[in-house]
Formats: C-alpha cells, structure tokens, sequence
C-alpha cells in the first residue's frame, strides 16, 4: 500500500519534472518513491526480473539487445533511457504489470543492493575499468563487492566475461557461471591480479597470474571478431552470423554474444534472438543522426578510456573532423584527468573540435597528442568557426561524454520538435 | 655542441597510472621536446631491474593493492634508492608520492613500508579528499616554482614530513597533506597529490624537473592552451569557493 502510494507520488513528481523539460524524470520519480517507501524496489519486483546487465561499458546496449530478443517471450520491461541507479530502476518496475518479464541494466556500484531486492534469474557482468573514480569506488572494490553479493545469491546464473580478469575475479566463486570469451581491448585498469596484487601474464585473450595461479576460466561462448564482422559460437559449436547487427563495433558484437549467453539460460530460441537482436537501431540515442543547430551529427557516446579505445574504430578515417565534447558534471566524473588515458594521438590527421565545459582539458590534451584542434564554445551556432572539412562532411562525429550526450539528444528533440 | 638524451624512467605506469598520470611523462617529453632537449624514456615493469643511471624517475597513483605491489617491488628491486641517493631527480604523484616515503596505510587501513627515499609518513586522513586542489608554492620551493600549482586529489592520506623535508606548497582550497600544507620536496625529490595530470596543468613544474637534470635555466615558453586551462580552473575554484562561503 505504502508502495503504491509512493509510485503514484513519484510519478506526479516525474510528470512535472518532464513538463518543466529537465529531462525523462525517472530519477527525480524515482528517488521520491523510494524516500516514501524505502522497500519499493523489493515490493515491485516481485519475482519476475529475468535479467540484470551491469558493466563500465555496454550495459545500456547490453539490456537493450537482451530485452528485444527477450520479447519473444512477451511484453518485457526494461528502461529506455539508460536510468539505472536504484531510483531509475524503481520508476522501471512501477511502470508495467506486475508479472511482465523485466531486464534491466544496474549500475555497477548499485548491483549489489539491486540484486537483493530484486532476486534476479540471471546477472550478466560484463566489464570493468576505469569511470567516473571521484563517485565510483575504485575497479578491484567493485569486483570485491560484487564476489560478495553472489556468494550471498548462490541460486543466481551468471554470465560473465571471462576475458576480463576483474569481472572473473569477481564471478569465479559463483556456483553457476557461464563464462563468455567476449573479449578485453583495455587491459590497464587489469594490469594486477585483484586478489594477490602480482603483474598477470597475458598471451592473446588468455591472462593468468603468477602469484596465486589463477587464470582465465575456461569460456564456453566465443565471439569472433574478423573483418569487422563478429560470429558468436555457442558451446556446441552452433555459429551464429552477428553482421546483421545495426549497432557498430567489436564490442556491440561483444554485447550480443553475452546477451546472447542469457537468451541460453533463459530457454530462448537462440536464432529467433539474433534476429531480434539485429532490429535495434539506436539505443538511447547512441549511434543517432540528428540536427543540432547548423549541424548534423552522428551522437557518440564516450565517456572512459576503455569506451574511448573502441570508439575509435567506428568512426570514419582521417582526415573527417569530429567533434568532442568533454563535460564534467556529476554523471560524467568531475575529474577529466581520464582524458589522458584515452589513446587520442590516433585521431591524428584530423582537426578535432573541442568542446563542452571542459574543452580546455581536451584541447590539453590533444596538444600533448599532436592532434590539430580548435576550441570552439557552440560548434553548433551558425556562425562558429568551423574548420571548412567540417561543413564540408554531410554527417560529423559527435562523441560526447554522458551529460553532453544528452543535452545534444535533448536539443535535437526539441528542434524536430519545432 | 652535441648533448645526451634525458633518461627518463616511468616506474611501473602499468600499476600506478589509474588517474591520467601517465600524461605527466608525455608533458615532459613535450616540455623538453620545446625547449630543444632530447629525452628517452624507459618504462620499468614490476619485475624488470630499476636503471640506477637515469636522470629522471616518475611515478603515479594508483589502487591501493597495486600501491602495495608497487611499493614490494621497489624496496626488492632497491635500484631507485640508489638512484634517490645518486641525487636522480624524483616526480612522485598521490599513491606513488605515499609509497616514496617510509609507512603508508594499505587497503585496510594498516601500516605498509614505503621505499623510504624520503622521509614522509603517511596515515589516513579522517575523510577521504576529492576534488580541484589548489596551492601556493613555498618559501621552500626551487626558485623556477612561481604560479600557483592546479590539479585534481583524490586520496585519502594525512601525510608527515620528516626531518630535512620541505612542503612543496601551502593549500589554496582542497587538502593536500591534510595540514595546510601540499606536497614534499628533499632534495631533487619532488611529492605531490595533485592529478591533473600535475606536468600538463603546471607546465613550471616539469621545467624544474627538466632545468635539475640538465642543469641549466630554461627559457619561458608559453603555450595558450595552457594558459586557458590554468585560468579556466583556478577560476573555477574561485566561484565555486566563494559561494560556499
């Protein structure tokens, strides 16, 4: 009862906040909500989430890929703005039946007490590296906390990545793990072993460690990624095509194949999956082309060095200019000294545009890189001083990190909604 | 007249590198690169021999276990105490600025031996220090130190110096060693919490280290880029602190 009132507040509260245009309102709802009644999340759950998803990177892709393929059970609850600390996932499960099948992405430092009140059927744990370290615990603390919540949760599946040392530390004492080779480009933030702290020895995707002889557990999903296409090989071998997939890169094939991994555990006709999984376009945003102001863009998502190192790849070959936006408010992590993780000296051969609050930090940056830049406030004003490359291309990359993200998404809503 | 290259040693930047500190060894390959100075740089792993013969060693924060790994593998490997009392130059940043010093706390709380190549002790201060840090150079700091350092802390440490051992500088607004002081500096032995990276946003810094070790003034060069992120932050700070107040 309490809980029920409480969802009905919140969402008076979301209702405004939305009309006042300061975004989805799932957090401020939810965070009313679960001020009403703190057991809101345990209430509504009820027994029928299939799936949580959590990683540094991927996860609102992760989810998204999962919950369409998930579909083909039925209707399926799942956010679709990426809210994902406690108050957004209440918002969620208040917003459908109480028996509709949810997946939900979790973020990494909420998992634990997410999985608590939830009793999930399956938690997918796919990565872990360095975010947003001024509010996130630092990685091998997450990996600690999340071994524990599953030595408390022994009757959860989990699917996990076991390219990845953290995350394996992290899932290795579970009593049903279904390990995924799906694959680790950023390998700094797992230079050490997470229990005994000694240098791990890397041979390919294969790590182990010297000092306390663990090493990567034998995974029996693979993805493989050749030509930019990625095929995931389920453990008896069957091979399913992922370059149908609209979502770009070797990590959105990677997202599939752990996706993938849960469709499995949950009983799913896996081919029917792919297939589903191949009809999503853009998630929240990402991957979007939209028009801000003189501009349009193709919006990036890229706000850590692991995320960083992939989206490279995706974006076309010098010398097309892109845009970078550095912002750093609450969501983003204040400090942008993660910029200098970032392998920006392979955006050489292009003029980087520089912006958002902390386009100085960038331009920093790139200057140690040797990137040529300019630093322009509103790249998107009519008369910014663009370099001419940039008016020339018909689409400009835009990466930004999570908050300038949405403001450009917000912005361009707005306009096509003129 | 023809010159050797500056040997620079980044110690283990595969442990102590979680807060962009490796931009400090790329901000003085681009300080000696403009002031006309060749410069080689030697990336030591856990394991590897320390050089004891470089001019310049440089070590970054880190996780605690990695601190604690980093620490055992230098005091095994004991090549930067030689160099330390060689009168190499030393750049250590938060976490390697710890574990340069004789005691710092582990990740549960308890005292670990440092290298103890200078003579600091570290404990836990009571609340862990996160955000922009600003501070004034000391009477203490080499000459060449006259802008107000700007970088970003993230530690929790209460830092003593010892005996023979200077503060870099005096806080500005954040933390710093937790007594109003920021940094160390003994000798050619430079600590400090300041991320940013420290050498990108305090370009003087990276000049002192660089003028120590070739022993000879270095011009002023001033890039603009630099200079607006200087201004931009210390600004920053100056809004920000005077609305709390």
């Amino acid at each position: 009862m309490r809980t029920r009132f409480a969802i009905s507040v919140g969402r008076s509260v979301a209702a405004v906040s939305r009309m006042a245009g300061r975004g989805e309102g799932m957090v401020v709802g939810g965070k009313v909500t679960l001020k009403l009644a703190p057991r809101a999340i345990a209430d509504l759950a009820n027994d029928r989430v299939a799936v949580l998803v959590s990683a540094t990177n991927g996860k609102t892709s992760t989810t998204r890929l999962l919950a369409n393929a998930v579909e083909q059970l039925g209707p399926v609850l799942s956010a679709q703005t990426g809210a994902n600390m406690t108050s957004g996932v209440v918002t969620t499960l208040a917003n459908g039946g109480l028996d509709t099948i949810a997946v939900l992405e979790v973020d990494e430092a909420y998992l634990p007490m997410v999985t608590a009140d939830t009793n999930p059927r399956v938690i997918l744990l796919g990565n872990l590296s360095r975010d947003q370290l001024d509010r996130m615990n630092e990685v091998a603390m997450t990996a600690r906390k999340w071994r524990r919540m599953l030595a408390d949760h022994p009757n959860v599946t989990v699917v996990a990545n076991a390219d990845d040392p953290i995350v394996t530390y992290a899932a290795e004492q579970a009593p049903n793990v279904v390990w995924v080779a799906g694959g680790q480009v950023w390998t700094a933030d797992s230079a050490v072993c997470p229990e005994c702290g000694t240098l791990l020895s890397r041979d390919g995707s294969h790590w182990h460690c010297t000092g306390c002889q663990r090493s990567r557990p034998d995974p029996t999903w693979f993805l493989e990624w050749a030509d930019s296409r990625g095929t995931a090989v389920a453990p008896d071998g069957e091979r399913f095509n992922l370059s149908g997939l609209q979502l770009p890169g070797r990590f959105n094939a990677s997202n599939a194949t752990m996706a993938l991994a849960v469709c499995e555990q949950l009983g799913l006709n896996l081919t029917e999956s792919v297939e589903r999984m191949c009809e999503v376009q853009a998630v929240s945003g990402r991957y979007a082309i939209v028009q801000v102001g003189d501009l349009k863009i193709r919006l990036l998502l890229a706000k850590n060095p692991a995320g960083w190192t992939e989206l490279v790849d995706v974006m076309p070959p010098a010398p097309a200019p892109v845009i970078v936006t550095i912002n750093s408010n609450a969501a983003d992590g204040r400090d942008p000294s993660w910029l200098w993780d970032v392998p920006f000296e392979r955006l050489r051969g292009r003029t980087v545009i520089a912006t958002g609050d902390r386009r100085r930090d960038l331009a920093v940056r790139l200057l140690h890189a040797e990137v040529d830049h300019v630093v322009i406030a509103d790249p998107y004003a009519a008369n910014a001083p663009l370099p001419e490359a940039a008016r020339d291309l018909d689409i400009i990359d835009n990466a930004a990190t999570y908050t300038g993200f949405h403001a450009l998404r917000t912005s361009a809503a707005r306009e096509a909604g003129k | 007249m023809t010159e050797s290259a500056i040997r620079i040693v980044s110690i283990y930047p595969t442990l102590l590198g979680t807060y962009g500190d490796g931009g400090n060894v790329l901000a003085l390959r681009h300080r000696a690169r403009l002031h006309g100075l060749a410069e080689a740089v030697h990336e030591v792993s856990p394991g590897d021999p320390v050089p004891t013969d470089a001019d310049l060693y440089v070590i970054g924060g880190g996780e605690d276990t990695a601190q604690v790994a980093a620490a055992n593998a230098l005091r095994a490997d004991g090549g930067l105490q030689q160099a330390a009392e060689r009168g190499a130059a030393i750049l250590a940043i938060c976490a390697g600025y710890q574990l340069i010093g004789t005691e710092f706390p582990d990740n549960l709380g308890r005292p670990a031996p440092g290298v103890g190549v200078i003579d600091i002790r570290t404990d836990r201060l009571p609340q862990r220090a996160v955000g922009e840090l600003i501070a004034k150079p000391s009477q203490f700091a080499p000459s060449g130190l006259t802008d107000y350092f700007t970088g970003y802390e993230n530690h929790a440490g209460a830092t003593h110096l010892g005996d023979g051992v200077r503060p870099l500088a005096s806080v500005e607004s954040g933390i710093g060693n937790g007594d109003g002081t920021e940094g160390a500096i003994a000798g050619r032995t430079i600590g400090t919490y300041l991320h940013g990276p420290c050498l990108a946003r305090n370009p003087q810094i990276a000049d002192q280290l660089l003028s120590w070790v070739t022993d000879r003034e270095l011009v002023e060069i001033i890039e603009d880029d630099v200079v607006a992120l200087r201004a931009e932050r210390l600004d920053y700070v100056a809004r920000n602190s005077s609305r709390r107040s």
